[in-house]
């Protein structure tokens, strides 16, 4: 469902994607592990076009784009419609309460009428677990109240596959679990996920296929246990011994 | 042996009457001791210091077509003479109009002023005043193109063009019934009065005599009337110069110096050559008048000219506000060609003063292209104009401080940037922005006494107008000053409130 092929973009003479490869199944979860600045949270923001690719193919469900060429505002929106994200630092909207912030998408971009999107923003909200705190504002919710409204607003406009940049990495440890917690239900219940994270154990718990990204390049690729029991590129050796895995 | 100085009772005006505190009574004294019997002072300088304001124009006090450094008038002529009658050299000293009796009161850096000022009771309340040296009469001054304007009558209910705090002023005001339009300077009106705004101008008739020169639009209409005198105004109390003054001047008188000095400039009459018969007329300082203890005439005066101010702020902010939003979102978002309009658009506001402005729309518009704004719409315009500039930067400033991840998440959602910006960055980065927008609101209510110079009386004109009248400078300024507070602090309260209600 996922096909990307020889995604490359260079930061100056910096190659942060080198040809990156990457396929992936529909209801299948793919962890992106990694040293810091390896270029797995720019593979993310590349594939929503947030962030340019240089060159290189993304195809995502019925959509496919030759990065070559500029890519026009439309396909690139199409590609977000595809592909929904979670950020490192939730990026809820100030001023809307959290019901608000997860029925503006589905209203104000697919115009669905509203009374229509909130029955199942209120589902959204129960399934993360903040069925009581629809009419809060962000600032008056906790980080991991915060990022489970995020979640809850990426998946209200039912992406084929949900992007998740170190969805925990900004948490107190104590706010962490509730956030894993969720994750798990999602990959679970089969969503598509691709989820960069530092959080070994979370990945264990995800991921179908974990890759270890290393200077924009993907060294190894396998099973939770292949990667995490078994690794074989010293580099990644490294890494989890480093990261305490 | 220990010298007591011996401190003469003050003169009436400065007799502690007001109320004032007695250290300002105090001070003020010393000022009038400092003051009295500068005559010593003068002769030991060899300089006759005289004031006026070269603003003034033709025929009292000008530059030449041909000299812009020169200075020419028949007060010029007149001071020079009464100089060297006295033995001095004499020295002309820039003063704007408005103040110059203030100054003269409290030692300024002229000794006397010679500038068109009027023989009235209220002047004699302020200064002493010497014999006359010219006689002139109240000149109406209409369009050719009105025939019917002949009198003062036959302009009930119209609107007329005075200078602010002059003989006409007064006069039309005791006559009730005009729409009197204020004016700071002695050409505007005309203009004014020729593009069709005013349908008169009152004016003294050396003025209206030198600006019908030549002039086939307006006409004189009626002779003059309710004659009276200029003399030369010296500092309170100061007897010995104002006698060596008074006798100077009947010499010019006597001896033709008038005569030739206002032939060549073509205002000899008859009214002049009565000048030699005038005998002390015994006009009588008009008694001080307080503000404070008067409040009733003076605080409804005040509070219907800050009803100006406040329309004037609250519309000319409407146009800001909107007009602002519009330069920063174009300026911000738009390609090329048009972010660079708005940039020079918000440059050129900002980087030119704002009386330039008012200047250009009100007469620049009229008199090039035809636009005949009135005042009120003018103001509100050059206003609008001017602060729409910096509310455009104010907003800049907040949206381009609402992080970028907002703009992310908003675009990663499948928004169009047209609806991220409309529903996620501008109501974050308004409410940035609202505290400095407010602060600009509260500062135009000041800035906005800067639009009087095109005839509009609003609270700080009007506080001049009767501050000149009345003298009363610190119990006006005080009730001017606590109308202004209180605009500003209803605007802040209601400032504050919007932010409240607007926090997240």
């Amino acid at each position: 469902m996922i096909a990307i092929r020889k995604l490359s973009k260079a930061f100056n003479t910096h190659r942060v994607l080198d040809a990156v490869d990457h396929d992936q199944a529909r209801s299948e979860s793919v962890v992106l592990i990694g040293p810091s600045g390896c270029g797995k949270s720019t593979f993310l923001r590349c594939l929503n076009h947030l962030d340019t690719p240089d060159s290189g193919l993304i195809a995502i469900d019925d959509i496919s784009i030759d990065c070559s060429r500029p890519v026009p505002r439309e396909q690139q929106r199409q590609l977000r419609l595809r592909a929904g994200m979670v950020f490192q630092q939730f990026h809820l909207f100030p001023h809307r309460t959290a019901l608000e912030n997860i029925l503006e998408a589905p209203v104000h971009v697919l115009g669905r009428p509203r009374s229509e999107v909130e029955p199942e923003a209120l589902q959204l909200l129960e399934r993360v677990g903040l069925s009581d705190r629809a009419h809060y504002r962000p600032s008056q919710l906790s980080g991991g109240q915060q990022q489970r409204v995020a979640i809850a607003r990426a998946l209200a406009m039912k992406p084929q596959v949900l992007l998740l940049d170190e969805p925990t990495s900004a948490l107190d440890p104590e706010l962490r679990e509730e956030v894993r917690d969720v994750l798990r239900r999602l990959a679970n219940d089969g969503l598509t996920l691709l989820l960069v994270t530092h959080d070994l154990d979370l990945a264990r718990d995800v991921a179908d296929r974990i890759l270890f990204f290393h200077q924009g390049r993907i060294l190894e690729s396998g099973t939770p246990e292949q990667i995490l029991d078994h690794p074989r590129n010293p580099r990644l050796l490294e890494f989890i011994r480093k990261t305490g895995g | 042996m220990v010298l007591i100085p011996v401190i003469p009772p003050p003169p009436p005006h400065l007799r502690p009457s007001h109320g004032l505190p007695k250290a300002v009574c105090f001070l003020l004294l010393f000022f009038s001791i400092a003051l009295a019997d500068s005559w010593t002072d003068i002769q030991s300088r060899g300089v006759l210091r005289w004031g006026d304001d070269a603003e003034g124009g033709a025929p009292y006090i000008y530059h030449p077509d041909d000299d812009a450094n020169r200075l020419i008038g028949f007060e010029v002529e007149f001071a020079a003479d009464l100089a060297r009658r006295l033995g001095l050299r004499d020295q002309f000293v820039q003063n704007n109009w408005d103040m110059l009796l203030p100054a003269l009161r409290q030692g300024g850096n002229f000794d006397i002023a010679i500038a068109g000022l009027e023989r009235t009771p209220e002047n004699l309340g302020k200064v002493d005043m010497s014999r006359p040296y010219f006689a002139f009469g109240q000149q109406l001054v209409c369009r050719v193109s009105d025939p019917s304007f002949q009198s003062l009558d036959s302009l009930r209910g119209r609107p007329i063009g005075v200078l602010s705090a002059t003989a006409s002023h007064r006069l039309l005001e005791k006559l009730g019934d005009f729409d009197i339009r204020i004016y700071q300077d002695n050409v505007n009106y005309f203009r004014d009065l020729e593009v069709g705004r005013i349908d008169a101008v009152l004016t003294d008739s050396p003025i209206a005599r030198v600006n019908l020169i030549g002039n086939d639009q307006l006409r004189p209409a009626g002779p003059p009337f309710e004659h009276g005198h200029y003399a030369v105004a010296v500092p309170p109390g100061d007897t010995n110069l104002l006698a060596r003054i008074d006798d100077a001047i009947l010499q010019m008188t006597r001896d033709g110096t008038l005569q030739r000095i206002y032939t060549k400039y073509g205002l000899w009459d008859d009214a002049q050559e009565r000048l030699l018969d005038w005998k002390p007329d015994g006009l009588q300082a008009r008694r001080q008048i307080s503000a404070l203890r008067e409040w009733r005439t003076y605080l409804p005066m005040l509070l219907r000219a800050a009803v100006t101010t406040i329309w004037v702020t609250c519309a000319g902010m409407a146009l800001a506000v909107v007009l602002g939003l519009g330069l920063a979102l174009v300026r911000l978002y738009s390609p090329a060609p048009f972010s660079w309009l708005a940039v020079a658009y918000i440059e050129v506001f900002r980087g030119t003063p704002l009386l330039l402005q008012i200047y250009f729309i009100y007469f620049g518009l009229a008199q090039q292209l035809g636009f005949k704004l009135s005042a009120g719409l003018a103001a509100v315009l050059a206003l609008g104009l001017n602060y729409a500039a910096t509310e455009a930067e104010n907003y800049r400033a907040g949206l381009l401080a609402v992080p970028q991840g907002q703009l992310d998440a908003a675009l990663a959602l499948g928004m169009k940037r047209r609806v991220a910006l409309r529903l996620i960055l501008l109501p974050q980065g308004l409410r940035i922005s609202i505290p400095s927008v407010t602060n600009d609101f509260i500062a135009m209510f000041k800035d906005s006494s800067i639009v009087s110079v095109i005839a509009l009386v609003e609270l700080t004109k009007q506080f001049q107008i009767r501050a000149i009248d009345t003298g009363d400078y610190l119990g006006l300024g005080l009730l001017t000053a606590a109308i202004y507070f209180a605009m500003s602090w209803s605007a802040s309260l209601l400032a504050r409130r919007i932010e409240r209600s607007l926090r997240t």
